[in-house]
């Protein structure tokens, strides 16, 4: 109730609101994420207490999960990464004169579904919270450890590749002041860079200005299909074709949510791959097949919302936009973790309260003003853009006034192009940094209180069995290495051809 | 030998492990009872180069460097050299100045109308500043100029 009455005060509700169609928008727009439209908005929220803002910053993540949806469906063009799977059936369903009702169907799945997520958050993140209160340093090691572990047995790349990246994330998280024994490192006598590098200019320079690098304007084409709004309605067939795969996207969405990686990009994918294989009429997908748009737009919905029960119960994120949004409340002197509920119990359920609200807004939003989203995507890219960099700036440089940080960003946005060229993905490296300094800082709190003794992560039970699944985890990313056709991701792929040729 | 993405990803990051280890003299490793400013970036390095070093072994499954397309690559370094100077110019004129001339700049290069560039660039810029300065009370830099 505590939430209720925060959410629906009149102003947290215009900024979750605002957020909501913020996001709708970032979904909607090819070539901006969610995590460069929350990084880039994120200096407007300093004047706002730390519970508008979560409640505005968390609005514009699910926000785009629901948005993505649109120009997947009308132009075949992914708003969002999680949407690339909707592209298939959904557009297929678009020419098949059923656009109105696969964009209701990708509305309701992601309102369930984001529904559900939340209602499951309630349940769990605080006993989460309370058992997490039992960690000391070595626990919080090998939860760390653990997480980057199951990043890269997640991630869409390989486990070296993806553990190279949060490295060289981890790397530039050791820049600044050391906390322990105040030796300056590699600031090379640049003052700001003894605050360290920030998450915002590497966040925005790999996501958003390197994602501009990487694509002109020539290559951004596409015709947009404008839906009758009297055809929005799916039929008695369809909604019945739709349910089970709700159901089912929004349990597996959630679940996958919980664990590190591209967790709302993954769902979507094997949602796809579980319906398909479900399916009476396999031979219907990738031809405007319901289940098709239903299950992988429920699951990318209900794992962007399961990531937030690491981040809210533990003070950890599990993927590069909870990373932004912890750094958000770190800078609004919220601490995330187990000490959330007890310490700032207005900003945990009145968050947490605003999802409920907030998957409310956003469905009306996504049927009421599909015509208004449809006519943003007649801007030219070549507009577009250049305002994109211009918001990249803005939003850099306002975080600390510091052109310095805006340098960093162009310097991390070269970086992020050539990342691209070479098949890494940044993500990892975004984690890396934000975890960083807890991780140096517990490892070596560890060895301290130990006296040197690196038993100390083996002797005590929560650590011992952090350590054990880190390393069943990592011994089966090593099999899968040495066997490719035993890695998730090879079949995957396989299954995805196997649609691509039908 | 054909040369592939993932050898020049490891080779560049063996590379940059070692170029960060030859500027961290200075900084102690310390003991494991006492460890020291330097011991996390040691071994992070350590763990970059072994990671590189994997990928250049196994280098031979990835994609021919020659095969990466470079096409976009005059779009990055016009967009980047762009930007860059108009971060260059940023505090001394001003965000209404620079803003505008880089958006003129950008959409200029793209082939678009030159008046129509120029309204739009003046327009959202004038509607930037307003909004963040008046509406969520947000400064932005006004430079020499005063706006």
């Amino acid at each position: 109730m505590l939430g209720f009455s925060v959410a629906l005060r009149p102003d947290v509700l215009w900024y979750g609101f605002l957020g909501c169609l913020v996001g709708t928008l970032v979904g909607v727009l090819p070539g901006i994420g969610p995590l460069s439209g929350i990084s880039i908005l994120l200096p407007i929220t300093f004047g706002l207490d730390a519970t508008k803002a979560i409640v505005m910053l968390a609005g514009i993540y699910y926000g785009s999960q629901y948005g993505g949806s649109t120009t997947s469906i009308l132009m075949r063009i992914p708003g969002e990464a999680s949407s690339v799977m909707t592209c298939i059936d959904g557009y297929a369903m678009a020419r098949n004169g059923r656009a109105g009702a696969a964009l209701c169907i990708a509305a309701v799945g992601s309102w369930i579904a984001g529904t559900f997520g939340v209602v499951v958050l309630t349940a769990i993140a605080p006993p989460l919270a309370a058992f997490a209160l039992r960690f000391g340093p070595p626990e919080y090691t090998a939860l760390l450890v653990l997480g980057l572990i199951f990043l890269a047995y997640m991630s869409s790349t390989s486990l070296p590749r993806t553990l190279l990246m949060a490295a060289i994330g981890l790397l530039l998280g050791t820049i600044g002041i050391d906390n322990l024994t105040g030796h300056f490192r590699y600031s090379f006598d640049i003052v700001e860079l003894g605050d360290g590098i920030g998450i915002v200019p590497v966040a925005v320079g790999l996501f958003g200005l390197g994602e501009i690098l990487s694509t002109p304007s020539a290559t951004v084409v596409g015709q947009v299909m404008a839906p009758k709004l009297r055809e929005l309605l799916p039929n008695r067939k369809e909604w019945r074709q739709s349910g089970w795969p709700i159901a089912r996207g929004s349990v597996l969405g959630f679940l996958i949510g919980l664990t590190p990686g591209s967790a709302h990009i993954i769902s979507s994918f094997l949602s796809y791959a579980v319906e398909r294989k479900l399916s009476k009429h396999p031979e219907e997908f990738g031809h405007g097949a319901v289940a098709g748009v239903a299950g992988p737009e429920s699951a990318n919905n209900a794992a962007s919302t399961g990531a937030f029960v690491p981040m809210l119960a533990l003070g950890l994120p599990t993927g590069p936009v909870t990373a932004v949004l912890m750094a958000a409340l770190i800078i609004h002197g919220v601490q995330p973790g187990p000490q959330l509920v007890n310490e700032h119990p207005d900003v945990f359920w009145g968050f947490v309260a605003s999802m409920y609200v907030g998957n409310v807004l956003l469905l009306l939003l996504n049927l009421l003003l599909v015509g208004l989203f449809v006519n943003v995507l007649r801007i030219p890219y070549s507009y577009l853009y250049p305002l994109v960099i211009m918001f990249c700036v803005i939003g850099v440089y306002t975080v600390n006034n510091s052109i310095v940080d805006v340098w960093i960003m162009l310097n991390i946005g070269v970086l992020g192009y050539f990342l691209r060229k070479l098949g890494l993905d940044p993500a990892p490296l975004v984690l890396g940094l934000v975890i960083s300094p807890t991780f140096e800082l517990s490892l070596r709190q560890s060895l301290i209180m130990s006296n040197g003794y690196w038993t100390i992560f083996f002797t005590r039970p929560i650590a011992l069995a952090l350590f054990l699944t880190a390393a069943l985890l990592l011994s089966l990313s090593l099999f899968a290495l040495t066997r490719k056709h035993a890695d998730w991701r090879t079949k995957l792929a396989e299954a995805e051809a196997g649609e691509g040729a039908q | 030998m054909t040369l592939r993405a993932d050898h020049v990803a490891g080779g560049a990051a063996i590379a940059a492990a070692l170029a960060v280890l030859a500027v961290s003299g200075d900084l102690p490793f310390g003991t494991l009872a006492f460890p020291g400013a330097g011991m996390m970036p040691k071994l992070v390095c350590a763990l970059m180069m072994m990671f590189g070093a994997i990928l250049v072994v196994r280098g031979a499954a990835s994609a021919p460097f020659s095969d990466i397309g470079w096409s976009d690559l005059p779009h990055a370094v016009r967009v980047l050299a762009i930007t860059a100077a108009a971060v260059a110019l940023y505090t001394t004129l001003g965000f209404v100045v620079t803003m505008s001339l880089m958006l003129f700049a950008l959409i200029a290069f793209e082939g678009r109308n030159l008046l129509a560039a120029a309204v739009y660039s003046v327009g959202v810029s004038l509607l930037t500043y307003w909004l963040f300065t008046l509406v969520l009370k947000s400064p932005l830099e006004q430079g020499i100029l005063g706006f």
